[in-house]
Formats: C-alpha cells, sequence, structure tokens
C-alpha cells in the first residue's frame, strides 16, 4: 500500500502580477511568490503596507481587474489551474467557492439597503441560479446558528442595525457560505479592541475544525499577533517573499535582516521581547516602477554589505526556512 | 400602534409636517400680495364707473366691496356701518379666516380682469396643458436622466465622453435661454416647429383628432426645452452618485464574494437612486418654475401664461389663485418623495425605529 | 499664498474669474468708452446691427448697445446685492443653528425646510406684485436676497456643525468664551473659504433670479435690466420678427456671467477641499 501525498489544497507558484498606470508605466507589484497551503493549513503573510499583500490577495484569487494584470506565474487549487479563466469564469467558480475573501474594513463591506439575508442569498444565487429560495434560507438559518449568531434577528436586520463584533460575524460567514478550500483574511484583526481580535481568531478556527474552511491565509501587518495563528509564516518585502518558515522560526529567530528589523520595529507582549524598544526601520520601499538591482532591502538594511545591491538575491534555505538574502545564516 | 410600524410613523411625521408648510403657505399666499396698497375694487371701479353718477357710482363700490369680502355684512346679507353710515371694512384677520375657509372650498374668487369670471373657471382651462407639458417632463426626463447617468458611470468609454460634456453644458445654460434658443431656431428661423401657442389657431380645444395632432405638434419644443435640461441635470447628479457606488467597499466586497454583475448594478442604482429622490424633492419648486417661464416663452395656454397676463393686468385674485394651486402641488409632490424615500431607504426606516 | 498659487494654475479658475472679471469691466468702465445713452433714438424699431447703432435697436428704436451695457450693470447689482443678503441671512441662520444645535437648531431647520419647499419664483410673484410702482433694483435685490437663502442657510449649518465637534471649539468652551465669541473666533475663520463660494453661487442665483422676475414683467419699474430687455423683446415680438440683437446678446451675457461663476464655484471647491476632487 502506498501512502501518496494529496495534492497541497492552495499552490502559487511564481506568482507575478503587476500594473499598467495611465502613463504607460508597469508597477510589477507581486514578482515572484511562491508557496503552497496543506488542508488545514494557516499560512501568515506579514508585511508593511505598500509591500504588494493586496495584490497578491487579488492574484491569489485569479481576479484581476484592470489595471492589474497578471504577468505569470500559476495558482491551483486542489491541483487545478485556476489561472487563464475568463472573468464570468472566475467569477462563477471560483470567487467565493474556491477561493474566498474576507475583506480588510468588514464594517463597511455590507451593502446599507440589503437585509443580510438577501445578500447571502444574492452570493449563493450567483453561483448556483437553480438553488431552491427556500432551501437557502434554511441553509442561511443553520450556518449562521453554527458561527454562534441569533439567526432570526440577524438574518432578518439591515446592516445598520447590527454592533461590530455581530457585522464581522457576519461577513465571516457570508464568505464562508460556499464552504471554500482557501480563506484570505485580510487585516481581519486591525482595528478592532483585543477581545473581539480574540474571538474573531477563534470563530476562524472553529471554521476550520469544521471543515468549513479548507486552509487559510492570515494576512496581517502586525508579526507579532500571527504567533497564536499560523504555523508557517511568510514575511514579504517590496513584492516578494523574503522569508518563510515555521512560526517560531521566524518570529523567535529570523535570519532575514528585514524580518529582525521588523520585529524589532514592533511592541510586542510576547515573553522576552517586552523590554525591547521598538526601532523604526528609516527609509522607504523601493520604487516598483523601476527594475531593481539587487537586494530590494538593501538600502535600509542594517547589514547590507556592497555588493548586496549587485547580485540578484535567490531564495536559499537557511536553518530549515526559505531565506532571500544571500548573507543569510 | 405607531411604534411597532416604523413606516407608518415616519409618515405621520411628515404629514404633519407638511401640514405645517401648507398653512405657511396659505398665510404667505394671502398676506404678501396685501402688503401693497392696491385695492382690487379700485380697479374695477376705475373701468366701470365711467359715466355714473356719484350715488349709483358708491352703490355699485359697496357691492364690489361686499362681493371681495372687504366689508363686514351682518346676518341678512346687508352692508353694516359705522356710524357715520360708512361700510365697516372688515379687519384683515377675519378676511384670513374667509380666505382659509374658501380655499379650502376650492372657491377663489373672482377675477378683476375678467369680471365677473370666477377665478376657479380660468384656472380649470389652463390646468391640463400645464399638466401635460409639466408631468410628462419632470418624469420622464427625471427617470431617463438617472438612466443616463447611471449608464456613463457603469459603461465609462466613449459612451461617458460624449454624454458628460454634453449634459454639462445643459446644466450651464439657463433655463429660459435654453427656450428662447430653441423657439428662435427651430421655431422661427428654420420653421420645424410652431413658435408660439399650444394649438393651431383655427382650431377649438376639444378631444378630435385634428386638435389633438395639431396640439401634439405645438408640444414639442416646449416639452423639449424643459425635458432636455431636467435630462441633462440628472444625469450628471446620477452619474457622481454612481461613480461614488461603485468605489464603495461594499460593491468591492460584492465582487469579492463572485455575486453576479447584474446584481452589482441593481446595488449601484439603488444605492444612488437615494440622493436623488431627495434631490427631486428639493428641485421640484426650480423645475415648475422654470416650466412655467417656458409656457411663457412659448406663449402656451397653461398656467404660466395665465400668471403673465394676471401679472400685466394687476389681477390679484388670478395671481393667488394660480400660486397657491402651484404651491400645494408642489408640497404634495414633495410629499410624495419624501415618503417614497422614508419606505426605500431601510436607514431611514431603521432610525425611525430606533435602530441599534 | 500657497492657496493662491493653486488656484491660478486650476485652468477653471483662470476661465471663470476672467470670463467674470471681463463682465465687470464692461459694466464698470463701458460707460467710460462708450456712449451709453437709453434714452435717445438712433433708428427705426428693431433696426439691424448698423454704424450708428453696433447691436440694432430694441421695439422703441433705441441704441441696443447702451441698454444692455445699462441692464448689465444693473443686473450685476442686483446679483451682488442679492447674493450678499442671501449669504448674510444664510451664514447667521446656518452657523447659530449648526454651532447651537439641540431646540434653536431643530427650529432652524424647520424654519428654512419650510422655505426650501416653497418655490422661491412663486414668493417672488406674490410679493412684487404686490408691490407696484416701487419696485427699484434695490428693493428687487432684497426680496431675491430674502427668498434664496434657504440654500445657504442649510450648507453653512452642515459645515458649522462639524466644526463645533473639533477640539479647538471644546477647548474654547472650557476657557469660558461665550457664544458670539467662540462663532466670530473659532468658526467662522475656517468657514470663510466656504462662505465665499456660498457667496459666489449666492450671486449667480441673484442674477438668474431677477431674469426670471423680469421676464414675467415684475421687473425694475424705473430702470432697466437684462431680463427687462428679454422680457420687452418677447412681448414686442422681436422673436418673430427675426430682430435676434434684441434678445440674443443679453442671453448670452447672462448665459456667461452665471456660467463663469459655476465654474468659478467648482474650481474653488477643488481648490479649497482636495478631497472632493476624485
Amino acid at each position: 500500500m502506498t501512502l501518496t501525498m494529496p495534492a497541497p489544497i492552495f499552490e502559487i507558484e511564481d506568482l507575478r502580477a503587476h500594473y499598467l498606470t495611465r502613463f504607460g508605466q508597469k508597477i510589477q507589484a507581486v514578482d515572484g511568490v511562491s508557496f503552497s497551503l496543506k488542508e488545514g493549513e494557516i499560512l501568515g503573510i506579514a508585511g508593511e503596507s505598500g509591500c504588494g499583500k493586496t495584490t497578491l490577495v487579488s492574484a491569489c484569487m485569479g481576479l484581476y481587474i484592470p489595471p492589474l494584470h497578471q504577468s505569470s506565474g500559476d495558482v491551483r487549487v486542489d491541483g487545478k489551474s485556476i489561472i487563464g479563466m475568463d472573468v464570468e469564469q472566475n467569477r462563477k467558480d471560483v470567487l467565493g467557492r474556491l477561493v474566498s475573501m474576507i475583506p480588510q474594513g468588514a464594517l463597511n463591506s455590507l451593502n446599507p439597503t440589503r437585509k443580510v439575508k438577501d445578500l447571502a442569498a444574492d452570493m449563493i444565487l450567483s453561483h448556483d441560479e437553480k438553488a431552491d429560495k427556500q432551501e437557502i434560507q434554511g441553509r442561511l438559518r443553520e450556518r449562521f446558528e453554527r458561527i454562534g449568531l441569533d439567526a432570526e434577528l440577524v438574518l432578518n436586520s439591515y446592516p445598520i442595525q447590527l454592533p461590530a463584533g455581530m457585522k464581522q460575524r457576519v461577513v465571516i460567514g457570508i464568505s464562508t457560505l460556499l464552504n471554500p478550500r482557501v480563506v484570505i483574511a485580510d487585516e481581519p484583526t486591525s482595528a478592532l479592541d483585543v477581545t473581539t481580535q480574540k474571538s474573531v481568531i477563534r470563530l476562524l478556527f472553529d471554521l476550520m475544525d469544521q471543515q468549513i474552511i479548507g486552509s487559510m491565509l492570515f494576512i496581517t501587518h502586525e508579526l507579532p499577533l500571527l504567533r497564536h495563528v499560523s504555523s508557517r509564516i511568510a514575511v514579504m518585502y517590496a513584492g516578494e517573499f523574503v522569508e518563510l518558515g515555521s512560526t517560531e522560526q521566524v518570529i523567535f529567530d529570523s535570519r532575514m535582516p528585514y524580518t529582525k528589523a521588523l520585529m524589532g520595529s514592533m511592541l510586542s507582549a510576547e515573553p522576552g521581547q517586552k523590554s525591547k524598544k521598538p526601532v523604526a526601520i528609516e527609509g522607504a520601499p523601493p520604487n516598483l516602477a523601476h527594475r531593481i538591482k539587487g537586494c530590494r532591502f538593501a538600502e535600509r538594511c542594517p547589514e547590507a554589505r556592497p555588493d548586496c545591491k549587485e547580485n540578484e538575491q535567490l531564495i536559499r534555505i537557511v536553518a530549515n526556512r526559505e531565506v532571500r538574502c544571500q548573507y543569510a545564516e | 400602534m405607531l411604534n411597532n410600524n416604523p413606516a407608518l410613523k415616519h409618515i405621520v411625521g411628515r404629514v404633519g409636517w407638511y401640514l405645517v408648510t401648507f398653512l405657511v403657505a396659505v398665510t404667505i399666499n394671502f398676506f404678501l400680495p396685501r402688503l401693497g396698497d392696491a385695492n382690487p375694487v379700485d380697479t374695477i371701479m376705475a373701468k366701470v364707473s365711467t359715466g355714473l353718477d356719484t350715488k349709483s357710482a358708491r352703490v355699485k363700490e359697496e357691492a364690489y366691496l361686499k362681493e371681495f369680502g372687504l366689508v363686514e355684512v351682518d346676518a341678512q346679507g346687508k352692508v353694516k356701518r359705522d356710524a357715520q353710515g360708512k361700510p365697516v371694512p372688515t379687519p384683515l384677520s377675519s378676511q384670513f379666516v374667509n380666505y382659509m375657509g374658501m380655499s379650502l372650498q376650492g372657491d377663489l374668487g373672482s377675477s378683476i380682469l375678467q369680471h365677473p369670471k370666477r377665478v376657479s373657471e380660468i384656472i380649470k382651462t389652463a390646468i391640463p396643458w400645464t399638466i401635460a407639458l409639466q408631468l410628462p417632463t419632470i418624469i420622464f426626463g427625471w427617470i431617463i436622466g438617472n438612466v443616463l447617468g447611471a449608464l456613463a458611470a457603469y459603461k465609462r468609454g466613449a459612451f461617458d465622453k460624449i454624454l458628460y460634456p454634453m449634459a454639462l453644458l445643459t446644466s450651464a445654460i439657463p433655463a429660459f435661454c435654453f427656450g428662447i434658443l430653441l423657439v428662435y431656431f427651430f421655431g422661427i428661423r428654420l420653421e420645424w416647429f410652431p413658435a408660439v401657442g399650444g394649438y393651431d389657431e383655427g382650431l377649438t380645444p376639444e378631444l378630435s383628432g385634428e386638435f389633438l395632432s395639431s396640439a401634439a405638434y405645438y408640444y414639442v419644443l416646449p416639452f423639449l426645452s424643459v425635458f432636455l435640461l431636467v435630462v441633462g441635470g440628472q444625469a450628471i447628479g446620477m452619474r457622481s452618485m454612481c461613480i461614488y457606488e461603485l468605489g464603495t467597499d461594499y460593491v468591492k466586497y460584492a465582487k469579492l464574494l463572485g455575486v453576479k454583475e447584474s446584481k452589482i448594478l441593481f446595488y449601484m442604482f439603488r444605492n444612488a437612486m437615494l440622493p436623488q429622490l431627495t434631490g427631486l424633492a428639493l428641485a421640484l419648486g426650480t423645475m415648475v418654475g422654470g416650466a412655467l417661464i417656458a409656457e411663457i416663452i412659448f406663449s402656451y395656454p397653461g398656467l404660466g401664461m395665465t400668471i403673465l397676463t394676471a401679472i400685466q393686468g394687476n389681477d390679484y385674485p388670478v395671481i393667488t389663485g394660480c400660486t397657491l394651486l402651484i404651491t400645494v402641488t408642489v408640497l404634495i409632490a414633495n410629499f410624495s418623495a419624501d415618503v417614497m424615500i422614508g419606505l426605500l431607504d431601510p436607514r431611514i426606516k431603521a432610525v425611525q425605529s430606533g435602530g441599534k | 499664498m500657497k492657496l493662491f498659487k493653486n488656484l491660478l494654475k486650476s485652468p477653471g479658475f483662470l476661465l471663470g474669474s476672467s470670463l467674470f472679471l471681463l463682465t465687470l469691466v464692461l459694466a464698470l468702465l463701458g460707460p467710460l468708452f462708450i456712449d451709453v445713452d437709453t434714452r435717445t433714438r438712433v433708428g427705426l424699431a428693431f433696426m439691424p446691427p448698423s454704424a450708428k447703432a453696433p447691436l440694432g435697436t430694441d421695439h422703441l428704436g433705441l441704441d441696443m448697445v447702451s441698454l444692455l451695457i445699462q441692464g448689465l450693470r444693473s443686473s450685476l447689482y442686483v446679483g451682488f446685492l442679492a447674493g450678499t443678503v442671501a449669504t448674510i441671512v444664510g451664514t447667521l441662520i446656518g452657523v447659530y443653528g449648526g454651532y447651537k444645535g439641540g431646540l434653536i437648531d431643530d427650529i432652524l431647520t424647520v424654519a428654512t425646510n419650510l422655505f426650501l419647499v416653497i418655490p422661491s419664483l412663486i414668493v417672488l410673484i406674490l410679493l412684487s406684485s404686490s408691490l407696484d410702482e416701487g419696485r427699484s433694483l434695490t428693493l428687487i435685490a432684497l426680496i431675491i436676497g430674502c427668498t434664496t437663502w434657504t440654500w445657504s442657510a442649510r450648507a453653512v449649518r452642515a459645515q458649522a456643525s462639524s466644526i463645533r465637534a473639533r477640539d479647538h471649539v471644546a477647548l474654547a468652551r472650557i476657557n469660558g468664551y461665550g457664544t458670539f465669541g467662540i462663532v466670530m473666533l473659532h468658526i467662522l475663520p475656517y468657514l470663510l473659504s466656504y462662505i465665499f463660494m456660498v457667496f459666489i453661487l449666492q450671486t449667480a442665483t441673484g442674477i438668474l433670479s431677477e431674469a426670471s422676475i423680469s421676464l414675467l414683467g415684475l421687473g425694475p419699474y424705473d430702470s432697466i435690466s437684462l431680463g427687462k430687455i428679454l422680457n420687452e423683446a418677447i412681448r414686442n415680438e422681436a422673436l418673430s420678427d427675426g430682430a435676434w440683437w434684441a434678445f440674443a446678446p443679453a442671453m448670452v451675457l447672462i448665459t456667461v456671467i452665471v456660467f463663469a461663476l459655476y465654474v468659478l464655484n467648482t474650481s474653488l471647491e477643488g481648490v479649497f477641499n482636495p478631497r472632493l476632487r476624485k
């Protein structure tokens, strides 16, 4: 009897995506990202704003709305590629069904003039036109109860009538209605108080345990937050992954200078980190409209050496994780 | 009972407010024309009293004063007199109460210019023309303007690049200028359409095919002069609203969920409509005024012309009758728009029911 | 100063202000260079443009150019005066209601909405028709100002309301400033640019309202205005006679002024409130 490894649930292979500005400039916002997710796994993606996280999300969903275009690369869900479909096919088969997103600013994401149940029904019907309306309401009720909401009350309300915490749950509920294989949570806990943050994370874990969600990408700019959320972390900078390893490795034992600087610039309540004063990283990320020679972090890197700016930085395996730094060890 | 039904509560609230506005409007309608010195009876007397001796003139004058409610009468309808035998003038407050009473019954008094014709009669002949001109223009203009604006916002591209400048232009030209331009070019220079009047001079108003087709022919220019401007104005507003809605978070989220495009367009339209409806309620007064002026430019036999002739002849009862009617109509239209918004916008419904 | 530089960069501002200044110059300096005589006949009724009368004659044989310049002065005067009155009334009501809030605000809002809903044209007609022979330009301007303030009141109130919520106002209140002091020192300065824009729109409204009311025949009794020129043209059948000079120039002037003011206002909006530019 041979044990065959099941295909990873989510595979990104050398993905590149760019923006075309009105003046014809090409901005390579995602420049060669690769990773894969196993079923039941949570991968955290950490990076400052402007590193390309948002573009990566769109690209992972195969959703390219001009001026965003795909340059090259592949995205596979359960082994099947979702790149190259036409817009309508992408909408129907991929969005919300294979890969679903929980947006940043969930509080404004619900149409104010639509009752929750109608919005949810819109979503279901958009993917399955022949679905029975009664059956849909039944499904909605069942699912909302499962995620801890008073279905009767919430489904019949307008967004304005719900408190912020409930709205967040509603958004999570709607995004996961079709049991997506991959859920991309884009900064789901920013702008929330600590208690609500915890309950949101717990809800996401529950949904994964109940196998409603297949796997998850958890995107945040708060690297320390991922300590209790993901099993692996990818650190993103200027359109590339610069470090990819287990959570412990990346947070406590990072080898990439940028990751070290990132951790150093954050306030953390973690043991061993409390006494350290946060130090901001000087300078700014590079302009991606121009072809960049050598390491993109070299300008601001405290450990940079002269030839860092000359040599193309490839991914190396250092101390059991991926690092994009020629001198890391 | 009221607390359980937020929609009803909203309607009742608006009814109350509009009643108050109506009272204020009637008060303004009554008092403003009387600010000046003009006495309607004097104007009539000037026309009618030539050749009469003093005594018969006075009798006639008192008869008119009585008719216009300017002097007090006793229970038998005879004019009350004071110590010197002169008729007792009715205090302004009683005149006002009488006026209210009469108006509510639809009795707007008699015209001075066309005495003894009743004001309501004069208005009755003019109203169908005004309604025919205003109603379709405003309603269709509003609908089509908004649809065009929504299309421009959604499609962008060539459609937008043509529509936007055109609409901008039409909203910059004052309404009456546009009317005059149309009359001059299409009516007089090119002679494609008649420049003046509501129908062919040789015909009398009746429900015949000949008359109706003539009326339709005369209808085109006045209709266009108001319609095109309404469409232009609405299109610009709706276009901005739709562009805004398309950029909102909830549209982005719906797209990410894979919601159908037609559904998303429906969201955009519905949410953009609401401020447009509010705008309609506010702009109604201006639109009606604009249409009246268009009537005057085209000598269209509606309320506009009626007011114009009344103004030229100092015919106060007709002026106030018309203004009262127009104000009441605008109030009713405003009220309807208000109620519709209350029913359609869940945000208002929620506020009414004490949203959490 | 940076503000001014930004203004100069905006095409809308340049277009609007130059057009408007042009008409102002024509109105104010015109009589110095052109012989403005609105009483002497220079020809027969509705004569086409000629050497004696560059823009033809009206129904009485008077020189159109003189009439237009005179009318322009009157219309601009009415527009400015009406605009000023409307802006002052509207600003006072708006700021007071917006700042005080509560019952006073509610009462003022109800009053404003009242006048908003009742068509101002109607009120204008009623007022003007009763003041038969006293209708001077000033009186008309005052009447227009008193009937068109509702829009500014609403706009200013919204702004005042949001400024009231700001920290420096709360600080002022804690420091014991009275209502008048706070309004003068802490609210009005922030509103100045907004009030200026409101004033421009109100002036445009004033000019349009004057034209409308004159068109109806309720214009100034003794003077000539652009609207009155139009009214006389229509009344004396200049349209059917094809005497375009009797009404087209007046129309063009009105359109140009109003258009210039609108464009000016939009450009100011873009500069003062860059967030609006999307």
